[in-house]
């Protein structure tokens, strides 16, 4: 007789597990086959002995280490999200603090800019490459001209895009 | 010492006191976390060290579960069976470790045993054949191994095995019952080697 079939509904028989309706199936077989005698036996006996070493107590030490590791890793964390959590108020206390400064801080420079000073300028674009005669005219971007007395020579300082050109003009008061 | 933890044991039984043990770990009171954890600490240890096979890694194992189960004390707390969580966990966890590991040994890496007598099935000591049938385990499948574990030695219904395991209960019937075979044809071949 081919056995392998009744080989998977004896191993669940043997833990309890068949279905109640095929069990007297199983039941019947068993009683006629001598080989399925020995593998159900085999199967219980297995289960039994494994049974008895999983009810083997466990030492208190291997239960009192995991314990132990796990609160000490718990304290850990608690101790670095403690710390982080000064951090932040650290921070934010510090933020704080540069806002309530900052007003009175931006005023007083506010107040010590020096005023611009009065000064003859004009600024003559950088010397560029013969360009259609439209837009070569060379005219500078902005002229002050101011006389301090009309009588003395008028002196007008051109300046350049080149910071280290700087252009003065001295004339009389015809313009010569 | 004894008192103290059996009181502490006491604490947490029954759905109410666990909930409110849990609920004091939320709120970061170790001392109510250990409680939890004594409670259940046996239970994954051995699930582990079956699956695993070994001491050492059993107790990396249940580390790391109650470490995920206190970083998840808010999803479990809403989740009726703890229990059931912390199997899915340990068994989970033991499954990333074996796929870094591979446990199964081949049956020739087996060591051969120490001839003691006439009939080897007889004349094998009790601690011997419990040692063999545990090494037995390590010649399963991940998957094999699981199922077992929690239906013959945890005692979990093949349905709650099913739920663990993510399973239909038709594959963990099919699992349980190839594992059985398995390990009963390791320990018979075991002890023929011996004649």
């Amino acid at each position: 007789m081919n056995c392998n079939a009744w080989e998977e509904r004896i191993a669940l028989y043997a833990g309890g597990d068949l279905a109640p309706a095929e069990a007297p199936a199983v039941e019947r077989h068993v009683a006629e086959c001598a080989g399925c005698q020995l593998l159900l036996s085999g199967l219980r006996e297995s289960m039994g002995l494994l049974r008895e070493a999983h009810a083997d107590p466990v030492e208190e030490a291997h239960l009192a280490a995991v314990r132990a590791r796990v609160l000490s890793e718990l304290e850990r964390g608690a101790n670095r999200r403690w710390r982080l959590g000064w951090v932040y108020a650290m921070a934010v206390a510090a933020m704080v603090l540069l806002m309530a400064v900052w007003p009175r801080s931006s005023k007083r420079v506010a107040v010590t800019v020096p005023p611009a000073p009065v000064v003859a300028v004009a600024q003559v674009p950088r010397a560029e490459p013969l360009l259609p005669a439209v837009r070569h005219r060379h005219r500078p971007r902005k002229v002050v001209v101011k006389a301090e007395k009309p009588a003395e020579p008028l002196v007008v300082k051109l300046l350049t895009d080149d910071p280290n050109v700087i252009i003065y003009w001295i004339t009389d008061s015809k313009g010569e | 010492m004894a008192l103290a933890l059996l009181a502490m044991a006491k604490a947490v039984e029954g759905p109410d006191a666990r909930a409110r043990a849990i609920a004091a770990a939320r709120a970061s009171d170790l001392a109510a976390f250990e409680t939890v954890m004594r409670q259940y600490e046996r239970m994954v240890l051995v699930t582990a060290l079956r699956l695993v096979g070994n001491m050492e890694d059993a107790k990396d194992v249940s580390q790391e579960v109650f470490l995920r189960l206190y970083r998840n004390l808010g999803k479990v707390e809403a989740e009726s069976n703890l229990q059931a969580w912390l199997y899915r966990v340990t068994v989970n966890i033991c499954y990333d470790l074996g796929r870094k590991r591979r446990p199964s040994v081949p049956m020739e890496d087996v060591p051969d045993p120490v001839a003691t007598g006439d009939d080897p099935q007889q004349s094998a000591t009790g601690a011997e054949r419990r040692r063999v049938v545990q090494m037995s385990l390590r010649t399963l499948s991940a998957k094999e191994r699981a199922a077992l574990v929690l239906r013959d030695l945890e005692g979990l219904s093949t349905e709650e095995v099913a739920r663990v395991l993510g399973s239909s209960e038709a594959t963990v019937r099919s699992q349980i019952s190839k594992a059985r075979v398995k390990m009963r044809d390791f320990v018979e071949r075991y002890f023929r080697r011996r004649v």
